[in-house]
């Protein structure tokens, strides 16, 4: 890895949004991304948060890791991670307490989010600050427009409304497997199918 | 392992985990003031949801039991509203129970519960909790258990539903053995609360 030695390196920065995209590509973080996909609200409102915790945790673990012994790190990263976790749950449910009972469970759970605890053990944990605050807000945005694609997609096919405005009429006839699991995976598998075809197509302009 | 090894590991955890309680503590001292009043504002909608006609909304203790007298225009009783908390499967139920001078079942919501997600936690889902409105003593209990009963339990979820059904009834007896209901509102509150109240509602006519 070439960003081990570079201060600054804008590669953390993209990859996670498109290369190496942690739902289309590492396909890590699926389970929110299953569980909170059927409304965009819901999809933008996870996608902050997790923007925010991991870039937060990356920092943070980049800021300790000469300090942390090897034999401690993963106790020491879930702690980081759980105090992002909670300030995110009690400030949703301050100030939006509507959607954090949408996203009910999965935002706890993001605790143990493997986009989180993974990319602060493959990463933050290897790199400096600077850089592993670029790969999470990399990460965090790869991460929110994939979830607002498959929502968007979602909503439209199976309530026909866009952010629950009614976009298709009401004699539209919703497609009810869309807002249930195998919508989302239907989606998703689409959607890598689509990365790949336009990678393998750049591939061979290239040669 | 050396022994110094193990030292520094557990000199690191402990001050991660000092370090992240004390900023939760901040975070929650500052959040906790908004949290209150969210709870605050959701629970005077409910409230509001049980009873439409209800004007004024006042709590209130009588013999012990504490509940929330709902008053009409006129300030006359129409209503109380009681919460109850029941263990169920995986821990309490906080069960908000609205009922009518008749002892009727005006509406359920349940508040807090742990129960299994897609088995007892469907106890909050409208089609159980709608089979109680309207409804008093013995014909609330679980068909399952008499035959008179009236209320389907949510399947797969016994132990909940029983938790609820009864905690219900269990209350009702409560009020209708104190004698609650029948106490005209003007009995309830000692002389100076209702001096109080009446220039609360005074202010409020004016504003």
């Amino acid at each position: 890895m070439s960003a081990q030695h570079k201060l600054v390196d804008t590669k953390s920065f993209t990859s996670g949004l498109w290369k190496m995209n942690p739902i289309l590509y590492l396909m890590i973080g699926l389970c929110p991304l299953l569980a909170v996909s059927s409304a965009v609200k819901d999809a933008l409102g996870m996608g902050v948060a997790v923007i925010f915790v991991l870039t937060g945790a990356n920092v943070t673990i980049s800021l300790i890791r000469r300090v942390v012994p090897s034999h401690v790190r993963i106790p020491v990263f879930i702690v980081i991670i759980a105090t992002f976790v909670t300030t995110v749950d009690y400030s949703l449910t301050a100030f939006s307490p509507q959607l954090h009972k949408n996203l009910g469970v999965y935002l706890p759970l993001m605790v143990v989010n493997c986009i989180i605890l993974g990319r602060a053990e493959a990463f933050a944990s290897k790199n400096n600050i600077i850089n592993s605050a670029l790969d999470g807000l990399g990460m965090g945005l790869g991460f929110t427009i994939a979830i607002f694609v498959i929502s968007a997609i979602r909503e439209l096919l199976g309530q026909g409304t866009f952010m629950g405005l009614n976009v298709l009429g009401r004699n539209y006839t919703p497609f009810i497997i869309m807002l249930m699991p195998p919508g989302a995976f239907l989606v998703m598998g689409f959607l890598i199918a689509l990365k790949n075809s336009i990678e393998r197509r750049g591939q061979k302009n290239v040669k | 392992m050396k022994k110094t090894e193990i030292f520094t590991g557990i000199t690191v955890m402990f001050t991660v985990a000092l370090l992240s309680g004390y900023l939760l503590a901040q975070v929650f001292k500052i959040t906790r003031v908004q949290i209150e009043k969210q709870k605050k504002i959701e629970a005077e909608r409910l409230n509001k949801e049980m009873f439409p006609e209800g004007v004024n909304f006042v709590e209130t203790e009588q013999q012990g039991l504490s509940y929330i007298s709902v008053l009409d225009a006129k300030k006359n009783q129409i209503g109380m509203i009681f919460e109850i908390s029941r263990s169920g499967y995986g821990g309490p139920i906080v069960i908000k129970v609205g009922i009518d001078n008749n002892l009727q079942v005006k509406g359920v919501r349940i508040l807090e519960h742990n129960e299994t997600p897609g088995l007892g936690a469907k106890i909050t889902d409208n089609k159980f909790l709608n089979q109680f409105i309207g409804k008093t003593g013995n014909e609330l209990s679980l068909r399952k258990y008499h035959s008179e009963g009236t209320i389907d339990a949510v399947t797969g979820a016994t132990i909940s539903s029983k938790a609820v059904t009864e905690g219900i009834v269990e209350m009702i007896e409560k009020v209708r053995s104190l004698n609650i209901a029948s106490s005209p509102y003007s009995n309830i509150l000692p002389e100076e609360e209702k001096n109080k109240k009446m220039g609360k509602s005074q202010k409020g006519e004016n504003n």
